[in-house]
């Protein structure tokens, strides 16, 4: 009996040190304060701009339509999400100062606290204020490294219908975004664009969707509704319309020729059982005239 | 002398059993479907005469492919609507296996088979899972991944596996239908010596061919899966004029 009692003591020492060591690893991210923009997921995903008003209307709307509540670090554009979301929701498309832990490789962070703050109040020589500037973007560069870029990620081979990557460039620093049901798209994105010549960092905000059931139910069912009507849009190996799911929520990107097919779209994927919200993204984009004769 | 074992004592070793049993468990890694997958699938035999095990439904579809080194034979279906880029997740099936023709299968050691099938099938996980993520039961969009190991005698040092002669055969089916969507045969001469003789294959020095053998086909199964994704003519030119960033 006293041989059975310490050999089960040795194996609580085993365990509970492992236990230990598991947490040490776990807080290993230190706790962190900077400048953040309270946004929602869909218009950090897809990086739409600086702050602009347009990016806070994106904001507010997207929010509305049942996207989550995200913060973006100022300093390098990183999106977390946030588990507590009360304490930054009445500041959704404002600017504050954040603490917590956070988690770069999973794109996650423990919220400790959330001070409202002012453009004004971040200092002018702070990083922050790069994101803030609009003088600092580069939606095309004059070099061909956007198209660079593009193609690059234009030519990943395990990109499907259900994905989307994005990027946006600030200088020659490339912001990656999009969601992917994959993580070897993630890795594969940010290897393509970061052995580009030319590109200064590459910030990954590309998020890996879940794969639950009912969200792969309500992706092949949306395909298939799409499909029904907007056939053209679908080849075989891939598609002009993108579908992303999250957590129940559809979010049509991709371009149609005409905003019939848009309208068409959005009524389609309301259709599918199961599905909380759709969030239109499509652009309308006709087809270029072919010149006569 | 009989010791009286009042009850108090009783409880006491029950306690204790009962404890170390849950430390036990808590301390162990967390089961992956594959490790938990239940009882063994029976062993089977290579019918006599056969060239292949007869583990797929069909062979005929099966040809060379230039894009991958070796003798390995692959199918894809060219269908517009169910090909391989139609799905993104797998299901992976418990490994068969398929012995000799002329080996006697009772022969097979239930632990050694385990062991083999074990370290491939994590084998296969670990080489196709981040362009494929696993998931636990069938479903939309999900592929479920059938494979066998074809061709192990029976008969090395003290009933050990010989698997000097095997090959693989791998299906990819839609796994709501049952449908076919891609299939590879690949064989491969581990030559004499090659045995699985320990139930753990993985600090076992004779089965170091085998497992060689075994992560050599997982990644050659993923190679075959990214030559299959590689955009082609008309794709490539759409997928590029269609890929705009917002």
């Amino acid at each position: 009996m006293r041989k059975l009692l310490v050999f089960m003591c040795a194996l609580a020492l085993c365990c509970g040190s492992s236990v230990a060591a598991e947490d040490k690893d776990k807080k290993a991210d230190k706790i962190s304060t900077f400048y953040a923009y309270v946004d929602a997921d869909v218009c950090a995903r897809l990086m739409l701009g600086p702050i602009t008003q347009a990016r806070i209307d994106c904001s507010k709307k997207a929010y509305k339509q049942g996207s989550n509540i995200v913060i973006v670090r100022l300093d390098d554009n990183m999106v977390f999400s946030v588990n507590k979301v009360k304490l930054v929701k009445d500041y959704l498309g404002g600017l504050g100062k954040v603490t917590g832990e956070a988690k770069s490789k999973s794109g996650e962070m423990k919220l400790e606290s959330f001070m409202p703050e002012q453009m004004s109040d971040i200092p002018a020589d702070a990083p922050a204020q790069r994101l803030l500037d609009v003088r600092t973007y580069k939606a095309k560069s004059t070099d061909g490294l956007f198209e660079k870029i593009r193609h690059e990620l234009a030519m990943m081979a395990y990109i499907t219908t259900f994905d989307f990557i994005s990027f946006t460039m600030i200088g020659d620093d490339v912001i990656l975004t999009g969601w992917t049901v994959r993580d070897t798209n993630r890795d594969d994105a940010y290897h393509r664009v970061k052995r580009i010549e030319g590109v200064k960092s590459v910030t990954n905000n590309i998020e890996i969707l879940p794969l639950g059931n009912q969200d792969m139910q309500i992706r092949a069912s949306t395909r298939l509704v799409l499909e029904q009507q907007l056939g053209r849009y679908f080849w075989s190996n891939g598609s002009d319309i993108k579908i992303v799911v999250k957590n129940g929520n559809i979010i049509l990107l991709g371009a149609v020729a005409t905003k019939e097919d848009s309208d068409i779209a959005t009524i389609k994927a309301n259709s599918v059982s199961m599905a909380f919200s759709v969030i239109n993204l499509l652009r309308v984009e006709p087809p270029p005239a072919k010149n006569k004769g | 002398m009989n010791e009286h074992r009042g009850p108090w004592k009783n409880r006491l070793e029950w306690f204790a059993a009962i404890v170390m049993i849950a430390m036990a468990v808590g301390c162990s890694k967390p089961q992956t479907t594959e490790e938990g997958a239940g009882a063994l699938p029976p062993v089977k035999k290579i019918p006599a005469g056969s060239q292949f095990s007869g583990f797929l439904k069909d062979y005929s579809a099966l040809k060379p492919n230039p894009n991958i080194e070796g003798e390995m034979l692959t199918y894809v279906s060219a269908d517009a609507k169910k090909n391989l880029r139609s799905y993104f997740a797998i299901v992976v099936d418990p490994i068969e296996v398929y012995v000799a023709t002329n080996a006697d299968e009772k022969q097979v050691n239930d632990d050694r088979r385990k062991a083999l099938t074990n370290y491939f099938q994590h084998a296969l996980t670990n080489a196709v899972s981040d362009a494929f993520p696993m998931v636990d039961k069938p479903g939309p969009l999900t592929l479920r991944l059938r494979t066998a190991i074809v061709g192990v005698d029976v008969g090395g040092q003290n009933g050990a596996l010989n698997i000097g002669k095997v090959g693989v055969e791998m299906e990819l089916v839609d796994s709501e239908t049952g449908e076919r969507i891609a299939a590879a045969v690949d064989r491969a001469s581990l030559g004499a010596g090659a045995e699985v003789g320990d139930v753990n294959l993985s600090r076992d020095e004779k089965a170091a061919a085998a497992r060689d053998a075994f992560d050599e086909w997982a990644s050659r199964l993923r190679a075959f899966l990214d030559s299959a994704h590689e955009l082609k003519g008309e794709d490539l030119d759409r997928a590029d004029k269609s890929y705009k960033p917002y």
